[in-house]
């Protein structure tokens, strides 16, 4: 017999302490959406341990009481992956000592609730960082990080959140705790650690992470090109890339979004009147990186781009960063509503697959913003628009599918850093057959046979042939 | 995580090279399974020599994914375990298989399905070599970054079933980082593909790394897609002198990890493979080094390093002869431990292992790896110090003796892992035996 | 508020609550995308870590409440609005330029017509809003202070003893040397706000803020009649006492003549900085008050225009903590260092995390001391690793709730006003008028 929703609240308050859990439908509203918040799913009520050991308590008494939960970093997620409809969320975001630090080994082992710049700040006295930069890296958690295998500007040249995890300690979803991964040394074995990273909370909680630490460049030169044109700037990208240079970063933002960022407090100087502009980065050696510099400045104007400028001091470099990292949330001043796309293509695919977006959206009769990490081929078109108006809020959904069609057409992938979540649940069957999907449900369940971790997420629940023919516990 | 010695493992060496062209997809012919049921004998097919080869286990030749997937299928229906390879060679890596009687051949699956410079991504089937995939990409000044000890003719299947590589894996990507794709039959007959075409990708559970270093256990490994890197514009390969007392070797290897360097390797090299390498003179151990940049950035890292100790250069051939110079059919393990360490526990496996003749040692300075083979002949000796290592350091078993594997603790034994292998391989047709001690 | 596109049920919902201050601010909240940047720009999410008590969940009831989905007399609501500082640390890390320090207001004026506010800051506000009042309480204060009440008082447990601390960190850790200004007056005619705290408890630093002006060729001309901005009741909602305060002082303003009002008191500056907005809707004001906003100056500001003129050396260890009201409501941040690095042998050492709140907010140490104590708490501990001797800091609540802070925690560090070191390095060496 399953407990009542009283006596679970008293059962988790016994834990955590009365003041850690919400239960009242106006102090749940807030977590009733992430960073998406088209979505609004209110959970039944939210626990937010405060150590290890209450996150511990926790699991197991949700798995006593066969419970299903939602583990949530920041909330700053854009697929709709931490919400918990009509389940309990479990919070993490009080989970923020950064435990120890290794300077000679370049680890760091975090609570899941660290907020990922955090890291990078506490570290920097050791001439360190964390390399995966997501532009929500002032807000998001580094738990969160690893549940969606976070990218950001800076993983073209440094890799993804999976490339920077060692180990983890995991609860898994039954009570148990495992290790995943080794920070002494190898293990062989099944490469647990690259499953569970990226498995957007439907494998466990994460109870510390051990994460590599990445030394700081002698040298940085941040480059600012402008074009006149969207083509030429994809090009360019492609033509960079054909060089042999890696870039650190190699972003691209085109003129909407441009101008979105110019009139936000985040604005950095980019020209207003340029058609795309293509944010470089490089790092490494002193040596050298001068050179470097003139190539790139040379290819840039060689495509066409009308000035290529470098950024003279720490100062202007942050600044130009800043521009970019902020740009998705300079949108809201564009149109009261915005869809946020993540997808990701070929690089070379770039040019024709950018002209095909702007087709889609002269077609609707919408604009779209385009700000990317263009050295990846990941996308994100974006496209502000009124919700209210119903005629607009379904061109905008019919552009959304002959965009993501056209990514997919291209060779492409549905999600580059986003996640599935929720959101993303309709494109699944677009780049996975059902035995692929199966697969996937077959690995979820060795995780979390119950399906009670996150449940609803990643994969379409028809997808997973034993358990939609068998009673789901919910 | 983990590299295997020489010239392939379970999906071993292919067959004649195929030609391979810069985007090119050989086209297969349809070779569907041998008629007779797999309870049945089937068609015997010559089996390349080896220590696996067995005169009188039938093999099955697969030439596409379909006869993959059949072959799985009977085999599950007649509850008949597999040995998966791709055209033999070495295929005592790992521990030993056991009770599969019949052998799943992969090799014929080989060919670049595609290859677009301009991405640095190729997608190759699992029979396609190493070397292969070298000669398409090296005229775009591009490299797929796998070095693994042993021939170049290893496939790319048996690389990432294994995880294996090199010297080049601690800076540009071990097989888990570099595998973008893959296609696969699963223990059901069942065609899975994970991942996809491009560099970034979170769309689904990760079946790409579950499948890379399960040792075709999961599932095997029919196609994959991996990143590519371009080539360095300047090379420069320089051997440092390491000293032979323990806390100068860790001050020399610190010096190394925290310098103004960029290097894509840095390997400890001990002194019989530094003199038949060239690194050095004499008896000494030493640190080969390979920088990379553009011509000011190697001129600038190349002064740092011979500020540091005595150095000598040397040609960059010397990587790959590094590949070569290991013995096949020795016995192998690698040892580890935090990087900080390394000066530490090379110490510990050099004195434990200096009286076996002919053993040969080199590390990883940046992933703290250290490797150490032994002629085949000496194995016995390589499990006698095994349980003091075990007891220091981690220890990953490549090749051994096959009572040696008894001191190692199986690595599929976890729960997690055990529910990993029923859901993809629940009868245990695929390599049982290899990552688990319960068949 | 932004959104994918199933959020259609999220749109076109009926406005619950018409008429009120907060429905006609509604369009500010559109622009909020819910990326989640404000959290750690948030004092009071930093220490409570709950969502609710974050400029996001704030919005999110904000919302709520004009779309119906939770009622004004929401318990929940009051709690988490109240417990907002007001910082606006959330407006300088927003992306989209959600107006949120507005938002604030209307919501604190909209539940205020359900719920009056609590007693003390009833009595608080109520005395400011009365000159006679407030002048009595001030002189009562500093009756006390001259009795030493404090030094005896500071240590008594809760907020009395607070209280009295913050009211013995009035007292001024260096001395007044008054000196006459030699500047030309070429820049023009400033006016400076007197005000009510500062005039009440830091005269001193009034007076040195018309010398340190004077040094940099401001002509000074005196305003009478002006006060209390009205910056405390707007903040907790109470808007009709904040704009008779403040038609007051634009009449005062305007009647001296000045060309620019000069401000000491940040929390005052960002008030009167917003005078347009607090009286858009009244026909007779609007005009006037947007008119006399305009030639609202921080000090600083003023200062960093003239240069300023170094004065004589001062060896002295200070950190800088910049108020809220500066940095994040007039976006003011570096014009008060470039004050103190005119100031030869001041070593000023920074301050981690200068620009999160102290916890003051106004009264709001006294109606949430938990919340203020535990946003204090950090800020302590960050000014205790600079080993800096003082800390400036241009508003008189950030003076108080950390000054009282040090003294409640044993600390020997003093805090003090920016233009008061300017003003004691002048008086150790006038600059001539001609550098």
């Amino acid at each position: 017999m399953a407990m009542t929703r009283d006596a679970l609240v008293q059962a988790l308050a016994a834990i955590v302490g009365v003041r850690q859990v919400l239960q009242r439908p106006s102090e749940l509203l807030v977590y009733a959406s992430d960073g998406l918040p088209g979505y609004r799913k209110q959970p039944s009520l939210a626990v937010f341990p405060r150590s290890r050991d209450e996150v511990v308590a926790v699991v197991r008494l949700l798995a006593r009481e066969r419970m299903a939960f939602v583990p949530r970093g920041a909330g700053t997620g854009l697929s709709g992956g931490a919400l918990a409809d009509g389940v309990v969320l479990l919070g993490l975001n009080r989970l923020t000592r950064v435990l120890s630090i290794d300077a000679e080994n370049r680890l760091a082992v975090v609570e899941p609730g660290v907020v990922n710049v955090h890291l990078t700040r506490a570290v920097a006295p050791l001439g360190l960082h964390y390399a995966p930069d997501p532009s929500s890296q002032a807000a998001c958690t580094i738990g969160g990080n690893v549940a969606e295998n976070a990218g950001g500007p800076h993983c073209l040249k440094y890799g993804v959140t999976l490339n920077h995890v060692v180990a983890l300690t995991v609860i898994l979803p039954d009570g148990e705790i495992v290790t995943l991964g080794s920070s002494d040394g190898e293990v062989d074995g099944y490469d647990l650690l690259g499953a569970f990273v990226g498995s957007e909370g439907c494998f466990g909680v994460a109870l510390d992470a051990t994460v590599r630490l990445t030394r700081n460049p002698q040298a940085v030169r941040t480059l600012l090109a402008d074009f006149t044109s969207l083509d030429a700037a994809a090009c360019a990208t492609s033509a960079i890339i054909a060089a042999g240079i890696v870039p650190a970063a190699l972003e691209m933002m085109d003129q909407p979004t441009i101008r979105a960022v110019e009139a936000s407090i985040y604005a950095a100087g980019y020209p207003v009147d340029a058609a795309a502009v293509l944010l470089i980065e490089i790092d490494g050696l002193q040596a050298g990186i001068d050179e470097d510099v003139v190539r790139l400045q040379a290819i840039c104007l060689e495509g066409g781009a009308r000035e290529v400028r470098v950024a003279r001091d720490e100062q202007e470099r942050t600044r130009l960063w800043q521009g970019r990292k902020k740009a998705f949330g300079a949108m809201g001043r564009v149109s009261s509503h915005l869809v946020v796309q993540d997808a990701v293509i070929p690089r070379t695919r770039l040019p024709d697959v950018l002209r095909s977006i702007a087709a889609i959206g002269e077609r609707e009769g919408l604009t779209v913003c385009n700000v990317f990490h263009a050295g990846d081929g990941n996308l994100h078109p974006n496209i502000p628009y009124n919700a209210n108006d119903p005629d607009e809020s379904a061109r905008v959904h019919r552009a959304m599918q002959a965009i993501m069609q056209t990514c997919v057409d291209a060779g492409g992938s549905v999600t580059g850093e986003h996640g599935i979540g929720l959101d993303k649940l309709d494109y699944m069957s677009l780049i996975f057959s059902p035995e692929s999907l199966d697969a996937m449900c077959r690995l979820r369940a060795v995780f979390d046979p119950d399906q009670r971790a996150n449940p609803g997420k990643v994969v379409p629940i028809h997808a997973c042939r034993e358990w939609s023919q068998t009673a789901v516990l919910r | 995580m983990k590299e295997v010695s020489p010239s392939g493992a379970i999906h071993g060496l292919g067959g004649a090279p195929a030609p391979v062209g810069a985007v090119s997809s050989a086209p297969l012919a349809s070779a569907p399974l041998s008629s007779a049921p797999l309870s049945a004998s089937p068609a015997p097919t010559a089996v390349p020599a080896g220590p696996f080869d067995k005169a009188a286990t039938p093999v099955w030749l697969a030439h596409n994914t379909g006869a993959v997937a059949d072959a799985i299928r009977e085999a599950g229906s007649a509850r008949v375990a597999l040995r998966v390879r791709a055209g033999g060679g070495w295929l005592d890596a790992g521990r030993p298989v056991t009770n599969a009687t019949h052998v799943l051949d992969v090799g014929a699956l080989r060919g670049i399905v595609e290859y677009t410079p301009g991405d640095l991504t190729l997608t190759a089937r699992a029979g396609t070599t190493l070397a292969e995939i070298d000669d398409a990409t090296r005229p775009h000044g591009q490299w797929l970054p796998l070095d693994p000890h042993g021939a170049p003719a290893d496939t790319l299947g048996a690389t990432l079933a294994t995880a294996s590589c090199g010297p080049l894996g601690a800076s540009l990507g071990l097989p888990r980082d570099l595998a973008l794709g893959v296609e696969f039959v699963d223990g059901r007959g069942t065609v899975v593909r994970g991942g996809g075409r491009v560099v970034k990708n979170v769309a689904g559970f990760d079946l790409v790394r579950l499948t890379v270093g399960a040792w075709g256990t999961l599932g095997v490994i029919t196609e994959a897609t991996v990143r590519l890197r371009a080539r360095p514009d300047h090379c420069a390969t320089l051997a440092v002198e390491a000293p032979g007392d323990q806390h100068a070797l860790a001050r020399l290897l610190r010096a190394l990890r925290e310098g103004p360097l960029t290097p894509i390797a840095t390997e400890l090299l001990d002194a019989t493979l530094s003199a038949a390498l060239g690194a050095t003179a004499g008896d000494a151990d030493a640190v080969v080094i390979r920088l990379v940049g553009n011509a000011t950035s190697v001129a600038a890292q190349r002064r740092h390093v011979m500020s540091l100790a005595r150095t000598v250069e040397l040609p960059d051939t010397v990587w790959d002869a590094l590949r070569r110079v290991l013995p096949a059919g020795a016995a192998s393990v690698r040892v580890s431990h935090r990087p900080e360490r390394l000066a530490v526990l090379w110490h510990d496996l050099a004195t434990r292992t200096r009286d076996i003749p002919g053993c040969l040692r080199h590390a990883t300075v940046e992933r703290g790896v250290a490797r150490c083979a032994v002629p085949a002949g000496h194995a016995e000796a390589l499990t006698e110090v095994l349980p003091a290592l075990v007891s220091s350091w981690r220890v990953v078993g490549e090749v051994l003796a096959p009572s040696a594997w008894s001191v190692l603790q199986p690595a599929g034994s976890d729960r997690l892992s055990r529910g990993v292998r029923a859901a993809f391989d629940e009868l245990h047709l695929l390599n049982p035996g290899l990552m688990d001690a319960t068949t | 508020m932004s959104s994918t596109l199933p959020s259609s049920s999220a749109s076109a919902r009926a406005c619950a609550i018409p008429g009120t201050p907060l429905a006609q601010a509604m369009p500010g909240l559109d622009s909020c995308v819910h990326c989640g940047f404000c959290l750690q720009a948030c004092p009071t999410y930093l220490a409570l870590h709950d969502e609710n008590d974050s400029p996001r969940g704030r919005l999110v009831l904000m919302r709520a409440l004009v779309e119906g989905d939770v009622s004004l007399d929401d318990p929940d609501v009051h709690a988490h609005i109240d417990r907002c500082l007001g910082c606006r640390g959330c407006e300088t890390a927003c992306p989209s330029g959600v107006p949120y320090g507005q938002l604030l207001e209307a919501t604190r004026a909209t539940l205020a017509m359900r719920r009056p506010l609590p007693l003390i800051a009833r009595l608080i506000l109520g005395t400011f809003a009365r000159p006679w009042a407030l002048g009595a309480a001030l002189a009562l204060a500093r009756l006390a202070r001259a009795l030493g009440l404090p030094r005896l008082l500071a240590a008594l447990p809760g907020r009395l003893g607070f209280a009295f601390a913050m009211l013995r960190a009035t007292e001024r850790p260096l001395g007044e040397a008054p000196y006459t200004p030699t500047g030309d007056g070429s820049r023009g005619t400033v006016a400076v706000l007197h005000g009510c705290v500062m005039q009440g408890l830091f005269a001193a630093t009034n007076r040195a803020t018309e010398r340190v002006l004077g040094v940099n060729d401001y002509r000074l001309v005196v305003a009478t009649d002006e006060g209390c901005c009205g910056a405390l009741h707007a903040h907790a909602g109470d808007v009709d006492a904040a704009r008779r305060l403040a038609r007051r002082n634009i009449a005062a303003f305007e009647q001296s003549g000045a060309d620019l009002v000069a401000v000491n008191a940040s929390g005052c500056g960002a008030m009167m900085k917003e005078y347009g907005h607090l009286l858009h809707d009244d026909p007779a004001w609007s005009a006037r008050a947007a008119a006399l906003a305009a030639r609202v100056r921080d000090v600083s500001e003023l200062l960093v225009a003239a240069g300023p003129r170094r004065g004589g050396p001062l060896a002295l260890h200070v950190t800088y903590d910049a108020p809220c009201h500066l940095v994040h409501a007039q976006r003011i941040a570096t014009a008060p260092l470039a004050v103190l690095s005119a100031i030869p042998e001041l070593r000023l050492t920074p301050l981690a995390d200068a620009d999160q709140c102290c916890g003051g907010a106004g009264i709001y140490n006294l109606v949430e001391a938990e919340t203020s104590d535990a946003v204090l708490t950090p800020k302590l501990a960050r000014i205790s690793e600079t080993g800096a001797a003082l800390v400036a800091t241009g508003n008189p609540g950030c003076l108080m709730q950390v000054g009282g802070g040090l003294l409640r925690a044993g600390s020997t560090t003093r805090v003090l006003h920016p233009v008061d070191l300017l003003d004691a390095s002048y008086a150790a060496r006038v600059p001539n008028a001609d550098p």
